[in-house]
């Protein structure tokens, strides 16, 4: 016999409201069914009715956590609309501060795997160690989670000389902690008993279900935007796409950690190399008709813009592909076969954003079959 | 008459109800103040347990109309009743426990476990499918420590051949602390992993995992039913860990400092504190194992440690 538990839309495993019913057979999940659409806050609507400028605080806002690479991505898509290209050093800019976001939410993510799997002491010592990256932000950005630094043609805020010997202290701190927290992942063996050979994603449904960032890269897919299809200042910086092959939750958060140190790398050889010059220029925001896609690296995986222009200071349309959306494809194969005690970890494995996902899905558990649902369509059914 | 007032006053006084309550909750903030500074943050103040239990005992007693039942009402007073019971039989002063029987230690065993029976219960009755998991995970941890509790009790039982708890820690106080004698310390570990187990501590906090089934089989209550649920738990953590203590470490000794004459309770006070702050230190250092994996350890590792002690006084002369 089966029955349902119902993980959501409110519980404490999860951060935000998502509902997961799942079907279990005393401890072990037959089935997992997932609704989503319970953070949509119909911004892609908004979107269409503000102007570029203020378009960049709205897509800060689509999630807290990565907003930077969102406007990051916004503002690239809008330069390859208007044509322009940004100066170089506000590349480099653009790129320290994605980086430091990377780390920050790599480390948010470690820190409430360790919640998940009962380790209340690891989860206080990694977000005490995100405090050092959030003051680093907050002394290049004067925000320690919302930047609001990018603009259309450039940044708004320089990286000042004198903060650099701050920076990499900073830096320092991070490098030790984390290589600690990769010591402490490889050797407990609390954590390896609740993290390893769980909710494995092989390579093969991996790349059926076209799992995107280190959801990916922990089932051995070498993916990476910033390395596939290079854009900002990353086709000057080098750096190695971190990849495990095992693809249970220990690759998963193994391959977040190795990517701390990865950007570590990456924002000190930013500071090294950064060109002088100019943050910005000027854009010219009567954007005439035409469209574009822009693709980039956050935290969770892929993030892609598609923006419509038509001639005015509105855009026509803005579609968000967020990585979480990607990623819940998969989830499926990572769940079925497990056991309830693994829920938690297992859907903080892919470090979902719900609040980025905006927009309504059915799932239906016995074909797998996905069906997007359109506004005119619920209202249909309501009556 | 004497007696009557004798057993009232040591239930209701000391070392029963109020004695038990005051050490209990304190023991356990200063358990969650320690567990803070561990972390890496400040922690509640050691009186904190004292200010929840007064703010839960103010609020409104509520039922969830699914849990309308007598079982769900009266599970945590039984259970309070049972762990404070314990206390009578626990050598606290001195050697001799406020309440004796020829064979004690049989009788603390089946009331230590009656908590337990009690919050599966709560958890059965409360209607709701996070307490049903949470009752059922406890039967299975119930059936992991209980076994390797038991066998740990059975080796100091063979090695002191006495089954009353004021006999062991007179033998201790003769022969020196049971946890010195080598052929008894793998039975001190797996007490103190039975211990871990019994006062659902990481790794054994698998029953209430509040990220995986919110607070098991606990779920449902809430305000004054919850504060004697608390307060029963936090006085099972001052038993277990002077269960501990009579068992291996010498028991409430009175010492003799300078001319002073230092009571046996301080030695038990001391000792328990020590025992507690050791399991906080286990559970501050490891990751919440699965139930499955938790079953395993005890019937495998724990076990194992339990056997190889009683075969050792068994054989060992």
């Amino acid at each position: 016999m089966t029955f349902v538990v119902p993980i959501g839309p409110q519980h404490p495993a999860l951060k935000e409201p998502e509902f997961f019913r799942f079907e279990v057979r005393g401890e072990e999940i037959v089935d997992v069914d997932i609704h989503l659409g319970y953070a949509h806050r119909g911004i892609e609507e908004a979107f269409s009715r503000r102007n570029y400028k203020h378009n960049i605080y709205l897509s800060e806002r689509i999630c807290g956590i990565c907003n930077v690479v969102h406007s990051t991505t916004y503002c690239q898509a809008v330069e390859q609309l208007a044509g322009i290209k940004p100066p170089e050093r506000a590349k480099y800019v653009r790129a320290i501060i994605m980086e430091l976001e990377r780390i920050h939410s790599h480390l948010l993510w470690l820190g409430i795997a360790a919640h998940q799997i009962g380790f209340n002491t690891l989860f206080m010592l990694a977000w005490r160690d995100r405090e050092y990256v959030m003051d680093l932000r907050e002394m290049i950005s004067g925000g320690r989670v919302h930047s609001a630094t990018n603009t259309i043609g450039g940044v708004r805020r320089d990286l000042k000389t004198e903060h650099i010997p701050t920076f990499l202290r900073g830096l320092e701190k991070l490098e030790q902690s984390t290589n600690y927290y990769i010591k402490l992942f490889e050797s407990d063996r609390t954590i390896l008993a609740r993290c390893a050979n769980l909710g494995v994603l092989s390579k093969e449904d991996a790349i059926k279900f076209c799992a995107v960032g280190p959801t990916a890269r922990a089932s051995g897919l070498k993916t990476d935007i910033r390395r596939d299809d290079p854009y900002g200042a990353y086709d000057a910086l080098s750096f190695n796409v971190a990849t495990e092959r095992e693809g249970d939750v220990w690759a998963k958060g193994m391959v977040r950690l190795r990517e701390i140190l990865e950007s570590i790398r990456i924002v000190r050889q930013a500071i090294k190399e950064m060109p002088g010059g100019p943050i910005r220029t000027r854009v010219d925001l009567q954007i005439p008709p035409n469209e574009t896609v822009e693709r980039t690296e956050a935290p969770r995986g892929e993030l892609l813009y598609y923006i419509r222009s038509n001639g005015t200071e509105i855009p026509e349309r803005v579609r968000v592909r967020t990585p979480t959306y990607g990623n819940f494809a998969s989830m499926k194969s990572m769940f079925v076969g497990g056991t309830v005690a693994e829920i938690p970890i297992v859907i903080w494995s892919i470090d979902p954003c719900f609040g980025c996902n905006d927009r309504v899905t059915l799932v239906d558990s016995r074909t797998g079959k996905t069906r997007v649902v359109s506004f005119d369509e619920l209202r249909r059914r309501r009556k | 008459m004497i007696e009557v007032v004798n057993f009232v006053i040591n239930s209701l006084i000391f070392p029963g109800l109020l004695f038990a309550s005051v050490v209990g909750l304190l023991y356990v903030g200063i358990d969650r103040k320690v567990t803070g500074h561990m972390q890496h943050r400040i922690g509640p103040p050691i009186w904190q347990e004292y200010l929840d239990m007064g703010k839960l005992l103010s609020k409104e007693d509520i039922t969830p109309g699914a849990a309308q039942s007598l079982v769900f009402n009266t599970v945590p007073l039984i259970a309070l009743g049972a762990i404070v019971a314990v206390m009578l039989f626990l050598p606290i002063t001195s050697a001799q426990p406020a309440l004796t029987s020829v064979a004690d230690l049989i009788v603390i065993i089946y009331l230590l476990n009656i908590p337990a029976i009690c919050v599966m219960l709560g958890g059965y009755s409360s209607g709701s499918p996070f307490g049903a998991s949470g009752a059922a995970r406890y039967v299975v941890q119930l059936f992991s420590y209980e076994f390797v509790f038991i066998l740990a009790i059975i080796a100091v039982v063979a090695r002191v051949e006495s089954l009353s708890l004021g006999t062991v820690v007179g033998y201790q106080a003769q022969q020196g602390w049971l946890v010195l004698d080598w052929r008894l310390l793998p039975a001190v570990i797996a007490a103190i992993i039975g211990a871990q187990g019994k006062l659902l501590r990481v790794p054994f906090d698998i029953p209430e995992a509040e990220s995986e089934i919110v607070h098991g089989a606990l779920t449902e209550y809430s305000g004054p039913k919850l504060a004697i649920w608390r307060l029963a738990y936090d006085i099972e953590t001052l038993v277990v860990a002077g269960l501990l203590a009579a068992l291996f470490f010498g028991g409430p000794t009175a010492y003799v400092i300078g001319g002073t004459q230092i009571p046996g309770v301080v030695d038990f006070l001391i000792k328990t504190l020590v025992i507690v702050l050791f399991t906080t230190t286990l559970r501050n250092i490891m990751a919440r194992l699965r139930i499955d994996q938790a079953l395993k350890f005890y019937w495998s590792f724990a076990a194992l440690l339990a056997i190889i002690s009683l075969v050792l006084v068994l054989v060992v002369p």
